[in-house]
């Protein structure tokens, strides 16, 4: 059963229209990532589904139970905010406890509830301490804490890591995804960063100028992404696109003309082709880590502008026929700048798009 | 070495400010242990035989207790007034939108903006008419008016510096308006409270204006007391600037402990 679902919500402030209509439900204990660049309306559609923000149209329910108009706290939701928002003049136990103490519950149930979570989540030697005598890694895991106390239907992610520095983030990263696996919890989490909602996600939602541009699972956005746009977020490095004219269209064959292509022509198979005829232009996506420089057959012509070594990996700058490419290649291959390139790849791993940006599919 | 005469230098300011401000006290303090000669001696004395005789006099006179008591209360009843009516406008001004709010914020700075002289016969003529004249409340009325906007102005600045997302988790927390005003902003808004009470009670306490317009005998507050020694053809400077030194102490000592609570950094910790 659809556990938590939203219906064509909008939301407007003033004349600005921020969410456009966004319908998607997650299923009970499902991690859904709302990602997107900044300013697509992804923290406010979450702030949306806390009762932190009115709706301005649509509709929203939380197990079965209609909630558009719902007062935040009897939403059952519980939020981590970017900021961790912990009480400053509390200490861990009492940031904690606040929740229960509101709902008026004995102080023995208080207690154990608040020293299950923090044993959870290995922050018990600090349950005196105030928020200011925390290291940023901890004032996260309290505020984990305090939504985990209250046994909420839906925990609620507010970009919780982009305050904390590369090493705890991905450590983070990793007890988020645990707690959720212990839990069995429903979770929502808004961020900007791919690798966070590749790494975390069931499902996640793309979302772009407030709205949706692609629902999937991680796989399913990365293989088949819907657009040029969800093709360029999903994946790091970015992926690479060169537009092409077609210039033969038959049956199952594609021909497809660039001058950074060797010889000015890619040939591929495409079940597909029967939708195009010689002249449109689409868009060919190359992700960096399916081209490879030892190929028997290459596809692309390129000249070297700068290699970066990453150590057991280099990612390679070039250019062919005024269009960027960038190569993630294994090893440290002996190259430098201006050397001629011939680069390969897999058939199966080009992807096609139409003059609009949107998929091609076979 | 630039920045030691720097330091220095900023050191030498901070003296400055400190003696120009606290000379005053020690002339009034210094006097009120001087006989009538030593305070009239020109080139004034630095060395004196300290004497008692002002304090046993002050003392002596049932009115100046009577007074300090009558300002004790008129300044606590204000101040407690001020903070209680003040803080909560201060929240609604600091986190909600409503419509006239520009228009009442100005309206409550506008209350600051009039020369307090401009309104004492006005003033005192309500007060006839309602039968106030010469009672506490008249001038718990009166400095109400002049200290709510301070309250307002300083608690306003102070709330709206706590960060909204503590709000928006107290209200997921399942906290009510009041609750989260309780819990969240009168224990971080502290320090703005303290200021903008020590503010109040300081004017009610030192206030002289209204306090000789609409008192006679039985309300007199500290500041009317002493001055009224100023009279006839004798001014006794000694017996002046015991009263003075009487008065300031309460002030001070109630400054002195509203000032623990004006810490920086309270918020510290809740963000980032």
């Amino acid at each position: 059963m659809t556990f938590l679902q939203l219906n064509d919500i909008r939301k407007n402030f003033g004349e600005v229209s921020v969410i456009k209509g966004v319908s998607f439900s997650a299923e009970r204990g499902e991690f859904v990532v709302f990602v997107g660049p900044s300013g697509c309306g992804k923290s406010t559609l979450l702030r949306m589904i806390a009762g932190l923000e009115d709706v301005s149209g649509g509709a929203m329910s939380i197990d079965g139970k209609d909630v558009t108009y719902e007062e935040p706290a009897k939403r059952e939701v519980s939020m981590v905010f970017q900021s961790y928002a912990l009480y400053p003049h509390m200490s861990v136990f009492e940031n904690m406890a606040f929740g229960l103490r509101m709902a008026k519950l004995p102080e023995a149930e208080i207690k154990s509830r608040v020293l299950e979570a923090a044993r959870i989540l290995q922050i018990e030697p600090l349950l005196e301490r105030k928020p200011r005598a925390l290291s940023g890694g901890q004032r996260q895991r309290v505020a984990i804490g305090r939504s985990i106390v209250r046994n909420p239907k839906i925990f609620l992610f507010d970009e919780p890591l982009s305050n904390l520095d590369a090493d705890l983030r991905t450590q983070m990263r990793v007890e988020i995804a645990k707690l959720h696996r212990n839990l069995g919890a429903t979770m929502v989490y808004v961020t900007h960063d791919q690798v966070e909602a590749m790494t975390l996600a069931d499902r996640i939602v793309v979302l772009r100028g407030g709205l949706v541009e692609q629902i999937g699972t991680p796989t399913e956005l990365y293989d088949r992404p819907a657009n040029t746009f969800v093709g360029g977020f999903i994946g790091s490095p970015k992926m690479n696109f060169i537009s092409a004219t077609v210039e033969q269209a038959d049956g199952a064959r594609l021909v497809l003309n660039h001058a950074a292509f060797v010889g000015g022509h890619l040939q591929l198979p495409f079940a597909g082709a029967a939708a195009l005829k010689p002249g449109d232009k689409v868009t060919v996506g190359l992700r960096p880590e399916h081209l490879s420089l030892d190929a028997e057959n290459p596809v692309l012509s390129l000249s070297l502008d700068i290699s970066e070594n990453l150590g057991g990996a280099t990612q390679l700058y070039t250019t062919g026929a005024g269009e960027a490419v960038t190569l993630l290649v294994a090893g440290r291959p002996p190259l430098k700048p201006g050397d001629k390139l011939r680069v390969g790849i897999n058939a199966d791993h080009i992807y096609l798009f139409d003059a609009q940006g949107l998929a091609l599919r076979a | 070495m630039r920045l030691s005469s720097s330091k220095l230098l900023h050191a030498l300011g901070l003296t400055c400010v400190i003696v120009f401000s606290l000379f005053p006290f020690y002339w009034m303090i210094a006097a009120s242990f001087k006989t009538q000669n030593d305070i009239l001696a020109s080139p004034p004395v630095w060395l004196f035989a300290p004497t008692l005789d002002n304090y046993r006099q002050v003392f002596s006179d049932s009115k100046v207790f009577g007074a300090v008591g009558n300002s004790l209360l008129i300044a606590s009843a204000t101040t407690a007034l001020a903070v209680l009516l003040g803080a909560p406008a201060a929240y609604a001004l600091a986190r909600f939108e409503f419509r006239g709010k520009a228009d009442l914020w100005f309206w409550f700075i506008s209350n600051r903006m009039m020369s307090p002289i401009v309104l004492a016969l006005p003033v005192y003529l309500l007060a006839l008419q309602t039968g106030l004249l010469d009672t506490h409340l008249v001038l718990i009325l009166v400095y109400l008016t002049f200290n709510l906007p301070i309250v307002v102005w300083i608690c306003t600045d102070q709330f709206k510096s706590i960060p909204p997302d503590l709000e928006q988790a107290a209200r997921l927390d399942g906290a009510d308006q009041f609750t989260i005003f309780r819990k969240i902003y009168l224990p971080l808004g502290a320090p703005g409270i303290a200021v903008s009470a020590i503010f109040s009670f300081i004017f009610s306490w030192n206030e002289l204006l209204y306090a000789l317009v609409l008192t006679r005998r039985n309300v007199q507050t500290a500041p009317v007391v002493a001055t009224s020694f100023m009279s006839g053809y004798e001014l006794p400077w000694g017996k002046i600037m015991a009263t003075g030194t009487v008065i300031v102490l309460p002030v001070t000592i109630f400054a002195l402990i509203v000032s623990r609570h004006m810490v920086r950094g309270l918020t510290m910790g809740a963000t980032k």
